[in-house]
Parts: structure tokens; C-alpha cells; sequence
């Protein structure tokens, strides 16, 4: 059981190695990923994540202890990015070892949905600024020249 | 020694207050929580809508219930709803 808060990129790469264990015949990964979004227009370009230092540690390592404990699945890790993360990069991953895929499937979605209500994680959107605020804030042209169209 | 209880504030809790953290006097033989959060409220309206919603963490436990009593060095976290991965 591992849990981690870092303000790093996020690579699969390096999951393998908690999850080392020959009982395992299944692996489940979950990866969240900051999506592309618009409102009115506006587009997300990325999310800034932060997070009660002091006490998400603890969160997640229940979080883990519920999972293990209800599905009786063999190792977990999860490890979520806070700071700001661009549209496309990974926020968070999730994988569960276990004999059976069936339990590897249950106990990843129950980890990330408990996740979502129950870790002290928050995040807000950036947005790009519209273009009527890039011409706002483009200067007037210098006097004596005039601007092409 | 410390005479004084540390408020943190995340995410929305942190906008309406304007400060991730504010340190409040309490006497030696402590203060009821709920009180101390109003009168934070008294000083910053916008925390009242974000307050009724949010979970309050006690030297690292959820604390719940309007009785609960702070003492001098604890640190007490208004955590908004998560909206984590």
C-alpha cells in the first residue's frame, strides 16, 4: 500500500514497481487526466490543483486500507499532482494489484469515486484569456502608422 | 507559549477570507469552535456560504457538532467540498 502527493509530472512508467507481487494475475489502471473544456467561449487550458498537506496523507492511506480490507485485492498505489497542470497531463493514477480482475475493476472505481468526496483535494480552473480581452489589452497602434485591415 | 488557535482556509474558503491562514486569540482554558468561526464570518461575510458547507478539521480530525471546544495551539481546517481527481 502506497499513497503520494507530489507536484511533479505523472508517467506510468514508474507504477510497475508497487505493484510487484507474482498473486496477482490483474492490474487495473486508472489514469485522470486534466480534459479539454469551453464555457461560453472560454477554454480551460489548465487546472490548478492544491491540497491540506498535513492531512491528505492520512486521507489516502484509509482510502487504501477501506480498499484492501473490502475487496481483498493484493496492492494498491495512488498518487495525485497538485500545482498547476496543463490541459492533457495526468492528475492522478490509480492502479490495484489482484488475483482476479473482476476485484481489480471493483476496487480502482471505488478508490477514485471515494477519492473525489473524501480526499482533501481541490481544484480550480484557468482559462484562456477571450480573444475581446487580448484586444483589449493589445496596445493602440503608434501614432502616424495605421493598423493593417 | 501559545494563546492561540490557527485557522487554515482552502480552495473557496481561502477566496472569501482572502488569507490561507489567520491566527485567532483564545483564553488558556480554550473557546467554543462554533464561536470563533462566527465571529471570523462577522469579519468576512463571503466565508458564511462556504462555512455551511464545508467539513472542519481539528489537529487532523473531522470534528462535527456545535460544542466543540478549541484550545490554545490547535490548528483548525475549513476544507470546501473536495473536488479532487
Amino acid at each position: 500500500m502506497t499513497c503520494e502527493i507530489t507536484s511533479r509530472p505523472l508517467y506510468l512508467a514508474g507504477v510497475e514497481r508497487h505493484l510487484g507481487d507474482p498473486g496477482s494475475g490483474a492490474v487495473v489502471l486508472f489514469v485522470g487526466r486534466v480534459r479539454r473544456e469551453t464555457d461560453r467561449g472560454r477554454r480551460i487550458t489548465a487546472l490548478d490543483y492544491e491540497t491540506d498537506r498535513a492531512f491528505v496523507l492520512q486521507q489516502l492511506g484509509d482510502l487504501e486500507r477501506q480498499a484492501i480490507q473490502r475487496f481483498a485485492v493484493r496492492r494498491v498505489y495512488v498518487i495525485h499532482r497538485v500545482g498547476r497542470i496543463r490541459v492533457g497531463a495526468a492528475s492522478v493514477i490509480i492502479a490495484v494489484a489482484a488475483a482476479h480482475r473482476a476485484t481489480a475493476f471493483r476496487a480502482a472505481r471505488f478508490l477514485i469515486e471515494k477519492l473525489k468526496r473524501e480526499v482533501p483535494i481541490w481544484k480550480a480552473n484557468r482559462w484562456a484569456r477571450s480573444p475581446a480581452a487580448r484586444r483589449r489589452r493589445t496596445p493602440p497602434p503608434p501614432p502616424g502608422r495605421r493598423s493593417p485591415g | 507559549m501559545k494563546s492561540s488557535v490557527r485557522l487554515l482556509f482552502f480552495a473557496t474558503a481561502r477566496e472569501a477570507v482572502g488569507a490561507a491562514a489567520i491566527d485567532r486569540e483564545v483564553p488558556a482554558r480554550g473557546a467554543i469552535l462554533q464561536a470563533l468561526l462566527s465571529s471570523v464570518v462577522e469579519e468576512h461575510p463571503r466565508l458564511e456560504p462556504v462555512l455551511k458547507v464545508s467539513r472542519v478539521v481539528r489537529n487532523g480530525r473531522y470534528v462535527s457538532g456545535t460544542r466543540t471546544r478549541v484550545r490554545p495551539g490547535d490548528e483548525v481546517a475549513i476544507h470546501p467540498p473536495y473536488s479532487g481527481g
